[in-house]
């Protein structure tokens, strides 16, 4: 034993050492602890709590899609100038870039916060008709302001299927995924 | 809850191939290149088959699309050992392509060889990316695929109509290969419900013409075939030709 005490101590060092930056990047995976990530930067730092709170607007105001498609869709540009070509946008750098890119016929490359993988199909309106809230997964969206929204809910598959059980949805594996 | 089943009508059949261009576009199949075809690692969910019947100069070419049977005693589902192939209630063969650990054993199993392993990574040429259609999954290298019929469009028209509080209605909907076929050959709906134009051909036609391919196996494949027998052709063959 003695003998082989060094080697034994080295082993367990590097293990340990070793394991650090294992877990650090696991610690950080976005599947692993999909409401851990921080909240990702946008072009834009829209905030949800001036909208929703300040002006009183229905989640489905802007994101049209969510009663009657799969998608809850993000609104084109033109749909936000409806109201901001009459809000004064001198000197707030957002903005202006909402409009500079307007104005030039660029659009807005949003980062996705909520990732599905490819393989998963979600229909948001037959979760909305079903009688969900938008809160129920993507939380207090309303009072999250700048910098931006922030994942709260796991929407992993375990996450998808208790809910399916518990709601008496089906728990086929094609109804997701196909 | 229904029972998808599709009949087709080989009489009405041109081989003219839009089934299989039209599966190919809806259900994001990559490109086979000619060397894929010399490999036998083609992928077609749907594929025409020819046959020759008669002699020179008395020849006549005929076709049979292939798509997946979806046998209802499938040979393909038990000897998946992490159940990615299983068979849902409204009795469709589904291939879960996250749960397919890739051992091919249900390729295997398959006597319609209707099921094809991606054994690379899917390529398309730049101008077609943006024709990939977004309801469907890109399946990655290692897994297996198949004929789905066209499950997304099973899975939209049941959310519509649950939208709009009603149930499925006969033939509101139908599968790519059906709907690009312009002989109509191809018939997709619900074998239960009486007044779906493929429930009608099942009681009707079936009787009379119908076929399924290797029946005799006991699988109970929910794909009808219509064939009128050439009398000249059965005279050929019982000659010995």
């Amino acid at each position: 034993m003695q003998r082989y005490f060094r080697l034994v101590l080295f082993a367990a060092v590097m293990l340990v050492v070793l394991a650090i930056p294992v877990a650090a990047v696991l610690a950080r995976s976005y599947f692993l602890a999909p409401t851990a990530q921080p909240v990702k930067a946008q072009p834009i730092q829209f905030p949800h709590q001036v909208h929703v709170q300040g002006m009183g607007l229905d989640c489905t105001f802007c994101h049209r899609g969510a009663t009657t498609s799969a998608q809850a869709t993000i609104p084109a540009l033109e749909f936000c100038m409806n109201c901001h070509k009459i809000v004064p946008w001198e000197g707030r750098p957002d903005l202006e870039r909402l409009v500079e890119a307007f104005q030039s016929g660029q659009t807005i490359q949003w980062n996705k916060v909520h990732q599905l993988p490819d393989h998963v199909h979600f229909v948001h309106a037959v979760h909305l008709n079903f009688g969900f809230q938008c809160a129920d997964c993507h939380g207090d969206v309303g009072s999250m302001g700048k910098p931006g929204v922030k994942q709260v809910r796991d929407l992993r598959m375990g996450d998808c299927l208790t809910c399916h059980q518990q709601n008496g949805a089906r728990t086929d594996c094609s109804v997701c995924h196909y | 809850m229904p029972r998808w089943g599709m009949v087709i009508d080989l009489d009405r059949c041109t081989g003219c191939g839009a089934c299989v261009v039209a599966c190919q576009a809806e259900n994001n199949v990559p490109i086979n290149t000619e060397d894929v075809y010399h490999q036998r690692r083609a992928i077609e969910w749907i594929r025409l088959e020819r046959y020759w019947e008669g002699e020179y100069p008395n020849i006549k070419a005929r076709y049979i699309p292939v798509p997946c049977m979806h046998c209802q005693n499938a040979p393909c589902e038990p000897v998946c050992p992490v159940y990615a192939t299983y068979h849902t209630s409204e009795g469709i063969n589904m291939q879960v392509y996250n749960r397919c650990i890739g051992t091919r054993y249900c390729a295997i199993n398959c006597h319609w060889h209707v099921r094809f392993f991606n054994f690379w990574e899917p390529k398309w040429p730049d101008s077609l990316k943006n024709q990939l259609n977004p309801n469907v999954t890109v399946r990655s290298r290692g897994v297996m695929e198949k004929c789905t019929f066209c499950i997304q469009r099973v899975v939209k028209a049941e959310h519509q109509a649950k939208l709009e509080g009603r149930d499925l209605e006969a033939d509101e909907f139908t599968t790519a290969c059906a709907q690009a076929c312009p002989a109509e050959a191809i018939v997709f709906g619900d074998l239960d419900n009486p007044n779906s134009r493929v429930a009608q051909l099942v009681n009707s036609a079936v009787n009379e013409r119908g076929y399924r391919l290797l029946e005799d196996l006991g699988t109970e494949p929910s794909v009808y075939y219509l064939k009128k027998i050439d009398p000249e052709a059965a005279a050929e063959e019982h000659s010995g030709h």
